[in-house]
């Protein structure tokens, strides 16, 4: 009879999330249910009625699974994610306004052909200025990421630890990227601008190329470690 | 008989609290409890005090281990904590308003 019991209530949970809580749910009811099975039969029902009343007293389990679900480690809090939208917006809206700046000082230099290259110049440069802090605002957006804690120390956890470190790592590297791409394209045009210096001022580029192979280093042996 | 069952249902919090004031307690314990005080006339089902158990233990108002019996299955104890016992006092004051408010409205 305690057989019946158990199986009972192992078909109730047979929908429930696979989660340590709510293993640590169905051992506790069953428990509790035998319990209850033995006093009764103590106060001599028979094994059948025994078994119908403790099984009927068990209620609804259903509304009880919603609470097992384990909360999602790698889901931002609510304000978070409103932190990072905003984030996002400004540097999309900073983006476009680096474009428009680009665009109209060109046109100026159309319009009064004399001062050219100077305008020319400050467009490119104000607008790869503008362009900085937005760029910084989508490395900090994609570095808000929760912090990860093994829950336990199974492998599991372990294994979700890893990856979760690994797309964080990822997001940063690209953003790290873009920057020292931007800085490259800005420096090279305000020097080669300021001193005419074309033939040489190209190096940057090759400069801007070390840099990124630098970061990746840096990358891989904070890794390592 | 359905009024008090209705009622409890409503307090079965608190009632789990008052019955781990002065002791650690597990499911069926406590719900043998109201069975005996109320004279066999109310019964709490499982999955009731059981969401309640999870209630509280998130709201951190009890904590939940598992005993270390040497026969049968290990029985899940609950124990009050400190913030468990202030919100038992501030409910007790309620209920103690709320009780004498419904009486002078019954008389």
């Amino acid at each position: 009879m305690n057989e019946t019991i158990r199986k009972h209530i192992e078909e109730l949970f047979a929908e429930a999330p696979k989660t340590r809580r709510a293993v640590d749910l169905k051992e506790e009811i069953i428990q509790n249910t035998m319990e209850k099975y033995q006093d009764l039969r103590k106060e001599g029902y028979q094994e059948e009625d025994a078994c119908k009343i403790v099984l009927n007293s068990i209620g609804d389990v259903k509304e009880l699974f919603s609470e097992l679900e384990d909360p999602n480690p790698l889901r931002l809090s609510e304000e978070d994610r409103k932190k990072k939208a905003m984030l996002k917006a400004i540097a999309a809206s900073l983006y476009v306004l680096a474009v428009g700046v680009y665009a109209s000082c060109m046109m100026a230099s159309v319009i009064f052909s004399a001062g050219a290259p100077h305008l020319g110049m400050l467009g490119i440069v104000s607008a790869a200025l503008i362009c900085i802090p937005a760029t910084g605002m989508i490395v900090y957006a994609a570095c808000m990421y929760p912090d990860f804690h093994k829950n336990q120390d199974t492998l599991v956890e372990g294994y979700k630890e890893r990856a979760y470190t690994r797309n964080r790592e990822k997001a940063v590297r690209i953003s790290v990227n873009a920057i020292i791409w931007l800085l490259t394209v800005t420096l090279y045009f305000v020097i080669s601008f300021a001193t005419f210096y074309w033939h040489v001022t190209w190096i940057l580029f090759l400069v801007g190329g070390c840099a990124q192979a630098v970061a990746a280093l840096v990358f891989s042996l904070r890794r390592d470690r | 008989m359905s009024i008090t069952s209705d009622i409890l249902r409503g307090h079965t919090e608190a009632i789990i609290l008052s019955h781990l004031l002065d002791q650690d307690s597990y499911g069926y314990q406590i719900n043998k409890d109201i069975m005996k005080k109320t004279d066999n006339r109310c019964e709490l089902k499982e999955a009731t005090l059981y969401s309640a158990f999870r209630r509280l233990e998130q709201a951190g108002y009890i904590r939940a281990y598992w005993g270390n019996e040497k026969v049968g299955a290990r029985r899940r104890y609950y124990a009050i904590t400190e913030e468990g016992r202030g919100a038992y006092q501030s409910y007790k004051r309620d209920w103690e308003e709320a009780k004498n408010d419904i009486d002078r409205l019954l008389k």
